[in-house]
């Protein structure tokens, strides 16, 4: 290995790479830090927290922290644990991306296939919708909901939040399908193809990083979301951030600082579990959108 | 009344015309290029037969029947592009049969189909691979199997070689003049390259500016181009115009042009009639390349050739041939000489000039005379 080194171009001196290694080193533990904290705090009974140290491993090690936070914590009124507001957010979660994924991807289909007069003014607009501050739709969309029906259920966190999305997820769309080929649609078109058929058999097919990050865009953004949640939920659609929240800043008892990190963890596990799934993808997938086209 | 049809056919963008009243017919069978410069208007033409673009004013008729504001997979036709356009998510098989299903074509009757085009295209060994898994030419075959397999009226090609390198090019160049002659389809095929053109096609349109310049087979095109820019954008190296005078004297009608040397007189044979009036105006006199040759390489059929003598500035030897370029007319002039013809840069060289291959143009029409 050293000869081989020794006969590369750039070659970088054994102190100075190994300064590199140990400030990155430096960082990488000062990053982790919290998670290391959240991670040691959970696995241990209140009373090491509340009469020790933060930064100590558990000396007497257990899961009843998690098992608590899951199942059986105080939320608001209700001795549930997090797990149905798990599910609520599931429940808002899968469909809300679906779809909202689907529409961009229409949406950016047409705005680059099936260009029309002042469909650059559309797209503008569309794109205008991504910058809209969350606080500013509060009230009309209160009113919107209340006029569907929908006020309070897990539905009317849908729509809001396919309507948040569709802007960022047309973004992405766009701009992938503006480097598509479009002989290829027209193509298709020769051979017999219809819209949606183009769609569903040619676009759709060839669009596996975009979609890639579109979905862990939209993911993340509304598992994260609070303020819909607290705003538009009733307490049987509340997703997990709110549940979190209640659980955490209940003012009655004592505080389980070990539940509320296990809870803190559970709430953040299912983005993290998406960016290890598809994260590889997902860098690729901004730049096949970005760079070219 | 042909096969295909393009009557009076315009395309404007709203108030600009790009393509003004052309008139194409094209009997079946035909292999008709469309050529012309970047800008010409030659794929829109090729888009306007496919149904990709509307027809502004005109109309266009396949079999009798008009097309305009038919439907691309209602007009029978099928076309291959310059970048195959295959789908990248399918295999070869489902690209080739792609058409059929969405025709609603039986799956036993695309399956036979794929078979005969894939055995005849040699493709064989490819079917279960993705687009992306095949070479240049391979793909190309693809795209032509998807055009063959549905057996279409009229296939359209739009520069569908420009993509490979320039052996491939001349090897695909063969095949698909043999396909042509094997199934005797009617055949539009876009162009810049002029030799693809002429080896090709058996009637070429040369297009400029939105107008057919010239349409005609390519002995036509290639010996009586119809106006500057036909003679100068078909042959290579292309043909020389050179600046001369007519000067008719004892029944004789001459072009006289400038040379380093006194002037030379040529005698003109080909619309000696017409040049006849105009004594002592100017013309353009375009003379082939390899209708200015050594005098032992020159065409023993010929009643007019004359002798001049010029020198000679530059050498380039191709192998086959030996260009050397000459002063002549007050610019460059390309003569194409026998491969092992002995000549030196600097040299004044005796030469002969086809008389019967030279064109004259009038310089403010830019129209043959004659």
């Amino acid at each position: 290995m050293a000869a081989a080194s020794s006969d590369t171009a750039i070659r970088t001196g054994r102190v100075a790479r190994a300064g590199i290694y140990l400030f990155l080193l430096l960082f990488a533990l000062f990053y982790l830090l919290p998670l290391f904290v959240m991670g040691a705090n959970s696995l241990k009974p209140l009373g090491e927290i509340t009469g020790g140290n933060m930064m100590a491993l558990p000396s007497d090690w257990t899961i009843a922290p998690w098992l608590s936070a899951w199942s059986t914590a105080q939320i608001g009124v209700e001795p549930t644990g997090l797990r149905p507001y798990f599910w609520n957010s599931i429940k808002m979660v899968v469909p809300a991306v679906a779809i909202a994924t689907v529409l961009g991807a229409l949406n950016g289909y047409v705005l680059t296939k099936w260009s029309f007069r002042g469909d650059k003014v559309f797209y503008g607009l569309m794109l205008f919708s991504c910058f809209i501050p969350f606080q500013m739709v509060l009230i009309p969309m209160a009113r919107v909901l209340g006029l569907a029906g929908i006020a309070g259920t897990t539905s009317g966190l849908v729509l809001v939040h396919v309507v948040y999305g569709i802007g960022f997820a047309t973004l992405y769309f766009r701009n992938y399908y503006a480097a598509f080929p479009t002989e290829l649609v027209r193509a298709a078109q020769i051979d017999g193809a219809g819209f949606f058929q183009i769609f569903w058999r040619i676009m759709l097919p060839s669009s596996g990083p975009i979609v890639v990050v579109c979905v862990i865009w939209l993911f993340t953004n509304i598992w994260n979301d609070f303020l819909f949640g607290a705003s538009f939920a009733d307490a049987d659609s509340q997703p997990m951030t709110v549940a979190l929240n209640n659980l955490v800043q209940s003012s009655t008892g004592v505080k389980e600082y070990n539940v509320h990190f296990a809870g803190a963890i559970l709430a953040a596990l299912p983005t993290l579990l998406v960016y290890v799934v598809a994260g590889r993808y997902f860098v690729r997938g901004l730049m096949a959108g970005s760079v070219k086209g | 009344m042909g096969f295909l049809d393009i009557d009076n056919a315009t395309k404007s963008y709203g108030a600009v015309e790009v393509l003004h009243n052309v008139d194409i017919s094209v009997q079946e069978g035909e292999f008709l290029v469309l050529v012309g410069p970047s800008g010409c208007g030659k794929s829109t033409l090729l888009n306007m037969i496919a149904g990709l673009e509307d027809i502004t004013s005109g109309e266009i008729s396949i079999k009798g029947r008009t097309m305009n504001g038919v439907h691309p997979s209602k007009r029978n036709i099928a076309m291959v592009f310059q970048s195959y356009a295959l789908y990248p998510n399918m295999s070869v098989a489902q690209n080739i049969t792609f058409g059929l299903e969405m025709h609603g074509t039986p799956k036993a009757e695309r399956q036979a189909a794929l078979g005969k085009v894939a055995k005849l295209l040699q493709i064989e060994p490819l079917l279960d691979r993705k687009p992306g898994a095949l070479s240049g030419g391979q793909r190309q075959r693809v795209a032509m199997g998807r055009a063959l397999v549905r057996d279409p009226d009229v296939f359209l090609f739009d520069e569908p070689l420009s993509n490979l390198d320039a052996k491939l090019r001349v090897d695909m160049r063969t095949e698909i003049k043999k396909l042509h002659q094997t199934l005797g389809t009617t055949i539009v095929y876009v162009t810049h390259d002029q030799i693809e053109a002429m080896t090709l096609s058996t009637r070429i349109a040369v297009m400029n500016g939105g107008y057919v310049q010239q349409l005609g087979t390519p002995k036509e095109i290639y010996d009586d181009p119809a106006n500057l820019f036909v003679a100068a954008f078909m042959g290579s190296p292309s043909m020389n115009l050179l600046p001369a005078t007519v000067r008719v004297a004892d029944g004789r009608v001459a072009a006289e042009v400038d040379a380093p040397g006194g002037p030379v007189s040529l005698a003109l044979t080909r619309g000696a009639d017409a040049l006849r009036a105009r004594d002592g105006r100017r013309i353009v006199l375009g003379i082939r390349p390899e209708a200015i040759t050594d005098p032992d390489g020159a065409d023993r059929g010929s009643n007019a050739l004359e002798r001049i003598e010029a020198r000679i500035d530059v050498v380039e030897p191709s192998g086959a041939d030996t260009f050397v370029t000459l002063a002549l007319g007050g610019r460059d002039c390309i003569a194409r000489l026998r491969a092992d013809a002995d000549v030196r840069a600097g040299e004044t060289v005796p030469l002969t000039v086809n008389m019967e291959k030279a064109t004259a143009f009038d310089p403010d029409t830019e129209m043959r005379i004659g």
